[in-house]
């Protein structure tokens, strides 16, 4: 997955800001924006840099205000802002179809359309300057074409692009993710704090917790914004404790490491070749190379999935159970399927009784759907640590079993695969609660929820796969004592463990 | 859910194997008592914010660890990043009284070059009638190794809020004389957050930017 940086770097000479689009020029920053190959400043210094440093973020908001005095109600995501964005994904797609191949595009175009992300020549057929007339449409708020039509497609587009998405691997989501993550910093004030996670120098959990403390400081400073608490993945994720089973589980990860390498150092020869070989073999498993030839999967009911995780549990051969993490994603699914019932029947029939007006109070905002998505990809995401991080535990120090650690690895393999895609098609059925919720909403309060759920989900999804290859060490150090331990007994304890 | 706090204070809870450990955490975390638990697998984790003196609060981040021997090892990698700690054992079981001594000793051994703050819990204090341990002396060897000593229930409900909140409070109050400080690389204790201290210019914008939305 890190290999992506190296494709990512072509696009990024290409984005680098050129034409500085003044604030006042506004309309026509738009315009040009439209065209392929033209340059905006914000999104371009932005996108420059996955790790921001504070000199971009003066940056940026140095530009932002004077463009607030030019059109005062111009919401932060206007057109002109979505546009360009479309235009940057639309270039780094293309960059990167020569070297990461065709699926990939296919899918940044189909997320593209799905975000709501108007084509270039959507853009340059409407009709009104996006800065000014657009604001005042939402004054009036008359509806206005051109949200509506992105709406009509954005509902078909992301059930179609769910799919594409899985087909074409996870990696591409995760892609889509990095590429669009900058871009949607600039919109939503707690997203940018936890991308520094780009840069994974130091272990996840630090990064991870780093940048929930930052956040927790800015949040506490700014109590009154309390929506921007309950939608922020690092701090949501860490009330889970999953920042904790995180560390947990590097700890186990980091010890077992060390004891590998100490056996390794103190074997030589054939001993040596045939354990270095099968750890090899080990690690093979642990590439995840399904992830881009499994075919796309049915939508899963809530037994199945319990079914499935359970089994692949067992087949683990460790005491614990997926119980929690099954439960978090149930009540997750059936949070949607409420929330997908409800408008539907409302689209039916109009007007029906006083007690449907009592439902519709009930009805969630695109702003609750939002917040519930982000708290439940948080919640599953710790439930999958807490799970490797036990089930590391129990590898440790479990009782023995007579599995082989390569039939665990495999095991776990496709667990990791589930559990990201499971992720990954939570992501879409949220988008759909969205899209079908907010009908009546701007496509720039929309857009930006639409967005984060679709990048919470694909890093949930990076966080789980990173866990995941924490395990590695662990499965190493059993191998290694399960053999010691058979030939231990074949040779009457003539090696000692090395513990 | 996250709210401002003072301090955070990292605390193990430890103890022999069925004296109740989880319970009492879950007790004092969640607000409810759980008939049925698994044994602890590892480590479990839990957090609560504690209010100290009225508008002080103190988060607690407890680490509810295994007491079954074969994840000792484990378990012992986190002695060290901990502040304070409830010693747990069982009134009506003398075995896990006898212990006590162990557990001291061992954590002695690891918690270098930091130190914990222990009380000594003995749980499950609703079963007076089974009881295998007088206060008496369950308070001696408490004295002895300077640590307070309190009877809880989960169960019941009895002590547990009084067993955390004190244990907090007495490592506050070290916190505060200096006795206990806040160290780089050390999870024990972590400052917190107090509100509206600083606005860098970055953030004044941002919040302004968002209001016009």
């Amino acid at each position: 997955m890190s290999d992506k940086d190296d494709t990512e770097t072509p696009v990024l000479t290409e984005t680098v800001p050129d034409g500085n689009c003044e604030p006042a020029k506004n309309s026509e920053c738009v315009d040009q924006n439209a065209k392929p190959g033209s340059k905006s400043e914000p999104v371009g210094s932005t996108r420059k840099r996955p790790e921001a440093k504070p000199s971009s973020d003066l940056e940026t908001s140095k530009v932002l205000p004077v463009q607030e005095t030019t059109s005062k109600d111009v919401p932060q995501t206007g057109w002109g802002y979505w546009g360009s964005w479309g235009k940057s994904l639309l270039s780094s797609a293309s960059a990167t179809v020569a070297t990461v191949g065709q699926g990939i595009s296919t899918v940044i175009e189909k997320a593209e359309t799905s975000l709501g992300i108007p084509s270039p020549s959507e853009i340059s057929t409407e009709k009104y300057a996006p800065g000014e007339t657009n604001a005042k449409e939402n004054e009036n708020s008359s509806p206005v074409a051109g949200p509506f039509g992105v709406f009509s497609t954005i509902s078909t587009a992301v059930q179609s692009t769910g799919k594409s998405v899985i087909s074409g691997g996870l990696d591409a989501l995760e892609f889509i993710g990095k590429k669009t993550m900058d871009v949607i910093a600039e919109g939503d004030p707690g997203f940018k704090r936890t991308k520094g996670l780009m840069n994974r120098n130091s272990t996840l959990s630090q990064v991870l917790r780093e940048a929930k403390e930052k956040e927790a400081v800015r949040t506490a400073s700014e109590v009154t914004m309390e929506t921007d608490k309950k939608t922020h993945y690092g701090l949501l994720f860490d009330e889970f404790q999953g920042l904790s089973h995180l560390e947990a589980l590097e700890m186990l990860s980091r010890e077992s490491e060390i004891k590998v390498k100490s056996v390794l150092n103190s074997l030589s020869g054939e001993e040596l070749e045939t354990l270095k070989l099968e750890l090899q073999q080990l690690k093979e498993t642990f590439s995840l190379a399904e992830f881009c030839d499994e075919e796309e999967e049915e939508k899963k009911g809530d037994e199945d999935f319990t079914k499935e995780i359970t089994e692949l549990f067992s087949q683990l051969h460790v005491s614990s159970k997926p119980e929690k993490l099954a439960k978090a994603r149930n009540t997750a699914h059936e949070w949607i399927r409420k929330s997908l019932t409800k408008p539907l029947a409302e689209k039916g029939e109009e007007k029906q009784s006083e007690a449907e007006n009592n439902e519709r109070v009930n009805e969630n905002s695109v702003e609750d759907i939002h917040a519930f998505a982000i708290r439940s990809l948080a919640e599953l995401t710790a439930c999958s640590i807490e799970l490797f991080h036990k089930t590391a535990a129990l590898l440790l120090h479990g009782r023995k079993q007579e599995v082989m650690a390569i039939e665990r690895s495999q095991t776990l393999s496709q667990m990791t695969v589930m559990l990201c895609k499971e992720l990954s098609f939570l992501s879409k059925e949220f988008t759909t609660c969205l899209t079908t919720a907010g009908v009546k909403e701007k496509a720039d309060i929309l857009n930006p929820l639409i967005t984060a759920v679709f990048l919470e989900a694909s890093n949930s999804a990076s966080y789980i796969q990173d866990a995941f290859q924490l395990l590695l060490p662990v499965l190493q150090i059993s191998l290694i004592e399960n053999k010691m331990e058979s030939s231990r007994h074949e040779q009457q304890s003539q090696r000692p463990l090395s513990e | 859910m996250e709210a401002i706090w003072l301090y955070q204070f990292r605390l193990i809870v430890i103890g022999d194997s069925t004296v109740g450990k989880s319970c009492l955490i879950r007790r004092f975390t969640e607000g409810r008592f759980a008939q049925v638990s698994d044994p602890t697998v590892g480590v479990d984790f839990f957090s609560r914010l504690v209010e100290i003196e009225p508008g002080k609060r103190i988060k607690l981040q407890i680490w509810d660890t295994a007491g079954q021997e074969r994840f000792r090892s484990i378990t012992r990698a986190y002695y060290r990043n901990s502040v304070g700690g409830l010693l747990l054992f069982d009134i009506t079981n003398r075995r896990s009284f006898q212990n006590v001594h162990e557990w001291l000793e061992e954590t002695k051994v690891h918690v270098q070059p930091y130190q914990i703050v222990f009380v000594l819990v003995g749980h499950k204090c609703d079963l007076d009638t089974q009881r295998q341990v007088t206060r008496h002396e369950a308070e001696k060897l408490a004295a002895a190794y300077g640590m307070k000593y309190i009877e809880t229930s989960a169960r019941d409900a009895i002590n547990v809020e009084k067993a955390f909140t004190d244990l907090t409070r007495d490592i506050y109050e070290l916190v505060k004389r200096g006795e206990i400080t806040i160290q780089e690389g050390w999870e024990g204790v972590k400052s917190g957050f107090v509100p509206n201290v600083v606005h860098s210019s970055e953030e004044v914008v941002k919040s302004e930017r968002r209001c016009l939305c």
